[in-house]
């Protein structure tokens, strides 16, 4: 990734009914993007309880990403409203303890934007390796 | 006076000589506390303090370490035991916390020995501080220690005008002073700490008399049931262990628990040993002045340092638990359900 | 504040005589005869144990969990009283179930054994709420609110203001020392689930290690899920042996709920909580957006 071959970690929580299918579309349009993130499928971007967030930092993680469908189109109304504000919160959280705030991003993709997801991704992946490995981790 | 002793000059010296082939872990001041680290310079070391944060039995029963870890290779599970641990000297140890240690031992070097604690234990060499003066909660001469207690130290040191009065009590000790400037000396009679005494004679009869008395409840009702108490306890020894993967390893961990926190007696299946309040209070008090003398010849489960009643957020303080519990009539008298108290399961 | 041990007392016996409610939760002096402590009173006869004075530190309200189902009386100071509406606002209080003394306060002194403390606590000095926002009984007459001086947020914004690596560093070096005794969850009036998820086993979000990363999550979670709920009565701060200033990651996200949702935690048990609602239109820097 970068010139001393180092290798960000990235977590990717994807919303299944947008973002997961937004990433399928990328794939199956053979669009190309980094394959540093692991991608974890969620039910809706409403499920993600940030307590995921600290938890992948937690474990190493070195960025981690939240897609879930646009504002009006969750698939149960209202998740991502939800996951928006917490994610507000949350991202104020860690970057006051330290955690750069390049290496956390909430986005929207829909299932059609498969470009849109390889755009998020590729920007996302180069800004946290930019970053370089996080400090005390447990290694 | 006439007495063994070293000057303050000299006492530098030693530390610095002692710290080129030890680790030396004396108490050092961090953000406005005292607690025992590892210390480079003889600067560093804080002699002038009443006493540490935490005890020192976390050098040699650590809060939270991976006792061994283990990883997969070729199909076969590959054992890494944990490093031997280095000679230490722990230097500036209180006489309480001293005797912390040797009650300490009586459960993990009893056979099988904990390993890991008793390989510590041999490669430590403790060097005593007497206290001058006492903190506002000791009352380690009332739990049967004393300021000036060499019982269960390598080395004594007590400051006078002139310096430190030297005691090498142990052979261990007499071999660590050897590098020492120590000589004979007209020094000041030491004034040792005074201490309020505990009307502590006969407490394990006492408790045993008022196991099922009312009074654990009471107690309890203002316990919030954190474990700050067990967590600067010297003597406290209760443990949890896990396994948790790191990379490819998988390490095992062994953490200090405490019999107050809400989860310890929660067994498979949600079913809780001691569900209420008034219960897990007396467990702490009954395993301090009951079950642990009555396991080790009478020797109680508690020194007497003071740090739980400072520490305990609710003012919890054993002392005066220690004197309520005496002081109670021979059977308590069966009171009304309202007045029972310590009703909630928290 | 001079006769409010006796007023206190006074609302206490007749609450317990009438028999309307089964305990009264209060202060009554501790065991270096100077600083109070909590004091948990049956009979109408040892109301006498009650006392108040500026060394009445405690949020009563965190022991109201271990009450349910229970009638009971709580002495609180207007921050503890902002608990007792988070906990009516989230249901884990029947209102008709307990019954509040509220008391007028000018503000609690920092403690020390056996020694009456000099300096209001952080908390009091910045203090805009001297008046209880719910209350059955009052003590002290009103005193006027003043507006919540500047300073509330000047040490978030002191460490805001640093770079990332310092803030990192500063937080790791709290981290390291921190025992995870749980003394700050257990003595939060907010706290309460049944099973923290710290404590959870399967998933082992957290489980028993003690070491930096570990801590750093746990002072992470601790703090978020009090986002918008914290009432600020700083208690986890006071109870840290370790000397971790705990409140600062309240008070930034206090100073975020504040400025994105206008959201005072405790100010009434009505209003919904911030992460249990949203605007549809609003948009708060999602898209790569980058906050502190």
């Amino acid at each position: 990734m970068t010139d001393n071959g180092y290798q960000p970690k990235i977590v990717g929580f994807l919303c299944n009914w947008c973002s997961y299918a937004g990433a399928d579309m990328a794939g199956t349009s053979r669009m190309v993007y980094p394959s540093h993130i692991r991608i974890i499928r969620v039910p809706c971007s409403g499920r993600v309880d940030p307590l995921f967030m600290a938890k992948a930092f937690e474990q190493g993680a070195d960025g981690v990403l939240m897609a879930g469908c646009h504002p009006g189109d969750c698939h149960y109304n209202e998740g991502n409203y939800y996951a928006q504000r917490r994610y507000a919160l949350m991202r104020e959280l860690l970057a006051f303890m330290g955690i750069e705030p390049e290496r956390f991003r909430l986005d929207w993709v829909s299932a059609s934007e498969g470009k849109k997801f390889s755009q998020v991704v590729t920007e996302f992946t180069q800004a946290v390796a930019k970053l370089g490995p996080r400090q005390g981790v447990r290694r | 006076m006439l007495n063994r002793f070293m000057s303050r000059p000299a006492l530098q010296k030693w530390l610095q000589t002692l710290m080129a082939d030890h680790q030396v872990v004396a108490p050092v001041r961090v953000e406005g506390l005292v607690l025992f680290r590892p210390v480079k310079g003889p600067e560093e070391v804080a002699l002038d303090y009443r006493n540490t944060t935490m005890s020192p039995k976390e050098w040699f029963f650590p809060l939270s370490e991976a006792i061994f870890s283990y990883r997969r290779e070729d199909n076969k599970v590959i054992l890494e035991p944990k490093e031997a641990p280095q000679e230490v000297v722990l230097f500036g140890i209180r006489p309480c916390d001293a005797r912390g240690l040797a009650v300490l031992d009586k459960p993990f070097l009893q056979a099988p020995a904990d390993g890991l604690y008793a390989q510590r234990r041999e490669r430590a060499t403790l060097v005593g501080l007497a206290c001058r003066e006492a903190g506002p909660t000791c009352f380690c001469d009332s739990m049967g220690g004393g300021p000036g207690d060499a019982s269960h130290v390598d080395v004594l040191l007590t400051e006078v005008k002139e310096g430190y009065i030297v005691k090498a009590v142990t052979t261990k000790g007499a071999k660590l002073l050897t590098s020492a400037q120590v000589q004979e000396g007209e020094t000041e009679e030491p004034v040792l700490a005074g201490l309020r005494p505990v009307k502590s004679r006969g407490i394990v009869e006492a408790m045993r008399r008022q196991f099922d008395s009312d009074y654990w409840g009471k107690v309890a009702d203002r316990c919030i049931h954190c474990n700050l108490c067990a967590f600067v306890c010297p003597t406290c020894y209760c443990f949890d262990i896990r396994d948790f993967p790191v990379g490819e390893r998988i390490e095992r961990v062994r953490s200090w628990d405490s019999c107050q926190s809400p989860a310890f007696t929660r067994i498979a299946g949600g079913y809780e040993r001691r569900p209420s309040k008034g219960e897990r209070m007396r467990q702490r008090f009954a395993h301090k002045l009951l079950y642990f003398p009555g396991q080790w010849e009478g020797v109680l489960h508690c020194v007497g340092c003071g740090r739980c009643v400072t520490a305990c957020p609710v003012n919890i303080d054993i002392r005066e638990v220690i004197e309520d519990v005496n002081a109670l009539p021979e059977r308590a008298a069966t009171a009304s359900a309202a007045e029972k108290g310590g009703d909630g399961r928290a | 504040m001079k006769d409010y041990a006796e007023k206190i007392q006074a609302h206490a016996r007749e609450l317990l005589a009438a028999g309307k409610v089964d305990c009264v939760i209060g202060y009554e002096t501790g065991s270096d005869g100077v600083n109070a402590r909590p004091a948990f009173v049956y009979r109408a006869e040892d109301v006498g144990r009650l006392t108040f004075d500026d060394t009445c530190t405690h949020d009563l309200v965190t022991y109201l969990r271990n009450r349910k189902g229970k009638a009971t009386a709580v002495v609180v100071k207007p921050c503890d009283a902002r608990a007792v509406n988070l906990l009516l606002l989230e249901h884990q209080l029947q209102r008709e179930q307990v019954v509040v003394i509220g008391l007028v306060c000018p503000g609690i002194k920092e403690r020390a054994w056996g020694q009456k403390g000099e300096a209001l606590l952080g908390k009091c000095q910045v203090c805009a709420m001297h008046n209880p926002p719910i209350y059955d009984f009052l003590v002290g007459q009103p005193i006027a609110e003043e507006p919540s001086p500047d300073q509330r947020y000047a040490p978030v914004a002191a460490l805001a203001e640093k770079s990332p690596e310092e803030r990192l560093a500063f937080w790791q070096a709290q981290q390291e020392r921190c025992i995870r005794c749980y003394a700050c969850r257990q003595t939060c009036p907010g706290c309460y689930c049944t099973e923290c998820f710290a404590d959870r086993l399967d998933p082992q979000w957290l489980g028993i290690r003690v070491d930096a990363p570990a801590n750093g999550m746990w002072h992470t979670i601790r703090a978020f899920h009090l986002a918008g709920r914290c009432i600020g009565c700083d208690e986890c701060q006071r109870v840290c042996i370790m000397g971790i200033p705990l409140s600062l990651l309240n008070r930034k996200l206090e100073q975020k709920v504040d400025d994105a949702f206008k959201f005072r935690p405790g100010q009434d048990a009505q209003t919904p909580p911030p992460l249990a609602t949203f605007n549809p239109g609003e948009n708060l820097g999602v898209d790569g957006g980058h906050g502190c």
